[in-house]
């Protein structure tokens, strides 16, 4: 796969990539050394400097495509956006560990959306709507953990198909309308909008059940498939190695989760219980989302792979998010 | 934080939340084994498409020549533009970077676009003979549209131009009904539209094959996977004589009309000429719809052959049939004469002689000489219509000649059944008088009359008129006539040229026997012949004539509109292309068959005038 990939995205993105691998696994392994407890300690400090980052970015930031949200130093680049996830993450299982109740009132619904509501908000000014999006499933793992009743998550469902009817009427461009119909219909516009699903679909089918071999897919190779090293890698890889990698990657992504989940169960405090659930649907949501737009179910919205997909600051903060889940799994027995 | 807290409702929610997580990926998982192993091979095929492009190879077109090995058709190289419409993401674009490329308005590509391709997935050329500006536009700008590429293909090239463009034809796309009911064809192919090239498309077009080639995303060409090769199509010799077509063309000049010559022994055609003319040129390349209109509107009918599709009133020429059917039914002898006064009373009505002095006493080989009207207005009431008709018919008249030339007109041979089921009313008696002397429901194109002239000229044979050489047996018949009837008609027609009252008298330096012929347009007031008469209502002027005497070996016929007098403006046509032909020597293969068939008894008789 490097082989290939180092083909598809010449050798300098790849070594690239690599450093930050590195990188991640360095953070990984510090940040799974701290004890949970400092981690909670630790946790409003976090959201408070991400916060902070976020301003700071909308004001000395650079723009790329559109959207003031990178801060580049030399050769390196990253996205705030992507650590204040993981910040406000904690902070949200901070506020859960710290709550002396454990009835769920509007007021802690307030208290929610306000945490969350706070950094999207900033992510929003730079403009970075796939960004934001991603703190979708953390605010909804955290209503749900908390045991919103049912006629607000009805409340919350007729809310989203008013916003989503709104936001189709008012605030997408024609090509983001583009993008929605073909999934509805893949045939609609096979030369515009439709191309890059209909490529990537082409490219995972075509590998069939054992792949044309790494290196060799048509599709990645006579770039036919668009965004190969990033939003479309997992096409790139199953036509590559066919149905049986493809199962196969998603059988790790499946273990990786199972792990989460794991930690979740078995944590002994509700911080640890809390972060582990919000980190395992924050990763669930890119996985589910990122394959369901490969496969052409859903429209391309420019979420990656999580550490499969290229992208530095992703691959970073990933792994400092597994690097909590793997702090909070070393305490599981200890008492404090 | 707090010890011992009860988890129990969160652990509940957080397992709910995975388990739903877990299903989803099941259900990824079921998706990605229907897409690669339940319809893997169909993506496959998908993605085969993806990267292979087939490129039509065009089949060579056979050349054309003349019986001289003159060329009359062939092919250049030329650059084409090629669409690859599955490879087009915004025809708008790509109809916009064509015409900064100089091919013309962004709106006259789309609408091209739009008919050439339609919804069609196949390539398609859209333009032909680009220029070398054109084609390094377009390979400048290859990786931003990949959907056009260059080909070098052919292009047909008539070098003779208008001076053949009857006979040879021209090319035409072929059009989408053609592909719609034959899937298999080549939808960049070629076909012949009129001509030659129509009659023997199928000898000329050859079979056109297609290569498979891998490309990339943005259309560079990275190898060839299957190549089919083509067939060309195989050349043909006609049995036209470019340089008799064009002693033709220069003697007609810019009248409107036609030049027909056949060698009478085998029917060979050796010059169709029809004036105005158009250059097939045009055809070849990239015609534009003002073009074409220019062309279809003209109100002199360039596109129209009048050698085959004109049909005129044959006038005087037609009588030499007559003559020789009253004496083939005994209807009249050589000798039975009438007296002409200028006119004559026939059922109620005055008849005259186109000369109002009258000719005094007339016999058969007189009344040709100087083409007397009242011995043929007697000869047509004492045959009849029905026997006139049917007598015609053998000749040819009323039917195409076998030719097989597209769009060739069968003419006319009005009958009294023919007027009550066409005009819904009974034959006059007085028509009758008027077919006698060629006008009226009669009809004839110049092939048609050449070809019966060539039946009178080589001992009474109906030949089949024919342009490609060698173009299977001898189809000619026999009419059966006796050979001392067809003597005293070419004696008449020997007056014709050689007798001191001929109608075409000044041409008697030439070995040539022939009718002269002027055709009314309309009924003209007493006494206005000449330059007064708008043109429009001036007599078609005929001639048609063979030679030499002895062994003819060519039969000229021309029809100028409009002209005039048969002998002053259609004669010196006939004589300027008989005088051409006799220039050369009979070569050695058309003096083989003209002693052996064509040489009847009585031919020294029809020696002396």
């Amino acid at each position: 796969m490097l082989a290939s990939l180092g083909r598809v995205m010449g050798s300098h993105l790849l070594g690239r990539q690599l450093l930050w691998g590195v990188l991640g696994i360095v953070v990984l392994w510090l940040v799974s050394r701290f004890s949970s407890v400092v981690l909670y300690r630790l946790a409003p400090i976090a959201y408070g400097a991400a916060l902070a980052l976020l301003v700071a970015v909308l004001i000395v930031g650079n723009v790329r495509s559109g959207t003031r949200g990178w801060f580049v130093l030399g050769p390196v680049s990253f996205q705030p956006s992507e650590i204040a996830r993981l910040a406000t993450a904690l902070m949200i299982a901070a506020w859960y560990a710290g709550r002396k109740d454990m009835r769920f009132t509007a007021g802690s619904v307030a208290v929610l959306v306000f945490l969350i509501g706070l950094p999207v908000g900033l992510i929003l000014l730079e403009p970075d709507l796939g960004v934001a999006l991603t703190y979708l499933p953390i605010a909804l793992a955290a209503l749900w953990i908390g045991g919103l009743p049912a006629r607000a998550w009805v409340a919350i469902g007729v809310a989203g198909i008013l916003l989503a009817g709104a936001t189709w009427t008012w605030g997408l461009k024609p090509y983001q309308k583009d993008r929605i119909l073909t999934v509805l219909e893949p045939a609609r516009d096979p030369f515009g909008a439709g191309y890059q699903v209909r490529q990537s679909k082409i490219a995972i089918g075509s590998g069939m059940v054992m792949g044309q071999g790494l290196g060799r897919g048509s599709q990645s190779v006579l770039r036919f498939l668009p965004a190969q090293h990033t939003d479309f890698i997992f096409a790139a890889w199953a036509e590559a190695t066919g149905f049986a990698g493809g199962s196969l990657l998603l059988a790790a992504y499946a273990l990786l989760l199972w792990r989460i989940s794991r930690t979740a169960l078995v944590a002994k405090d509700r911080f640890g219980l809390v972060i582990s659930t919000l980190i395992g649907a924050w990763l669930a949501f890119q996985i589910l989302v990122n394959l369901s737009m490969v496969v052409g179910w859903l429209p391309t919205t420019g979420i990656t792979l999580p550490l499969f997909s290229y992208g530095g600051s992703s691959l970073v903060t990933t792994c400092a998010a597994l690097g909590v889940v793997s702090a909070v799994w070393r305490d599981r027995f200890v008492n404090v | 934080m707090r010890l011992r807290e009860d988890m129990t409702p969160y652990r509940r929610r957080a397992g709910l939340l995975f388990l739903g997580v877990f299903a989803a990926l099941v259900i990824i998982l079921l998706r990605l084994f229907s897409m690669g192993v339940l319809h893997g091979s169909s993506w496959r095929k998908m993605a085969e498409n993806n990267r292979l492009r087939t490129v039509p190879l065009e089949a060579r077109r056979g050349r054309v020549y003349d019986r001289n090995g003159a060329i009359l058709a062939e092919n250049r190289p030329s650059f084409q533009l090629l669409v690859f419409p599955d490879e087009m993401q915004e025809p708008g674009r790509t109809c916009l970077f064509l015409a900064r490329a100089g091919f013309g308005s962004a709106a006259d590509l789309e609408r091209l676009f739009r008919s050439r391709i339609g919804r069609s997935m196949a390539p398609r050329i859209i333009a032909d003979d680009l220029s070398w500006s054109q084609v390094l536009k377009i390979r400048s700008h290859q990786s931003d549209h990949p959907e056009l590429a260059i080909l070098v293909g052919a292009r047909r090239h008539y070098p003779f131009g208008k001076l053949a463009a009857h006979a040879v034809g021209y090319l035409r796309r072929i059009s989408r009904s053609e592909l719609a009911s034959h899937p298999g064809l080549d939808p960049n192919a070629l076909v012949g539209a009129s001509g030659v090239e129509q009659l023997q498309n199928g000898t000329l077009a050859g079979v056109s094959g297609e290569r498979k080639i891998v490309v990339s995303a943005i259309g560079q060409q990275l190898g060839v996977v299957s190549e089919k090769p083509p067939i060309a199509g195989r050349d043909l010799t006609l049995t036209l004589d470019m340089r008799l077509q064009n002693v033709a063309a220069k003697a007609l000049g810019s009248r409107q009309g036609a030049v027909v010559a056949l060698d009478p022994r085998t029917g060979a055609i050796r010059v169709l000429y029809s004036s105005p003319a158009f250059d097939p040129n045009v055809f070849t390349g990239h015609l534009t719809s003002s073009q074409w209109k220019t062309l279809s509107e003209d109100p002199s009918h360039p596109l129209q052959d009048r050698a085959i599709q004109g049909v005129y009133p044959p006038g005087s020429t037609i009588k030499p049939f007559y003559a020789l059917e009253a004496l083939d039914e005994g209807v009249a002898t050589p000798g039975w004469t009438i007296h002409c006064s200028g006119s004559t009373v026939l059922f109620g009505h005055t008849f005259h002689c186109w000369r109002r002095s009258g000719h005094g006493v007339v016999s058969m080989v007189r009344s040709l000489e100087v083409s007397c009207d009242i011995y043929y207005y007697h000869l047509g009431v004492n045959l009849g219509i029905d026997r006139m008709a049917a007598w015609l018919g053998r000749f040819g008249f009323g039917r195409a000649t076998g030719s097989r030339l597209p769009g060739e007109q069968p003419g006319l041979v009005g009958t009294p059944a023919w007027v009550e089921r066409v005009r819904h009313h009974r034959w006059y008696p007085g028509t009758t008088v008027s077919v006698a002397i060629g006008q009226g429901p009669i009809l004839v194109t110049p092939l048609q009359l050449t070809r019966a002239y060539a039946a009178l000229a080589n001992g009474g044979r109906l030949v089949v008129p024919h342009l490609v050489e060698g173009s299977g047996p001898d189809r000619s018949t026999p009419l059966g006539i006796p050979p001392e009837d067809l003597d005293i008609i070419r004696r008449g027609l020997t007056a014709v040229v050689h007798g001191s009252e001929g109608t075409a008298r000044r041409f008697k330096d030439l070995p040539m026997a022939g009718k002269t012929g002027t055709a009314q347009v309309a009924h003209l007031k007493e006494g206005s012949r000449g330059k007064d008469i708008p043109w429009k209502l001036r007599h078609h002027a005929l001639f048609v004539g063979w030679a030499p005497l002895g062994h003819p070996r060519i039969v000229v016929g021309v029809v100028v509109e409009h002209g005039g007098e048969g002998a002053s403006a259609a004669a010196p046509v006939v004589a300027a292309v008989i005088r051409a032909a006799l220039g050369e020597g009979p070569s050695p293969v058309e003096a083989a068959p003209a002693a052996g068939n064509t040489a009847p008894r009585s031919v020294g008789a029809a020696r002396s005038p």
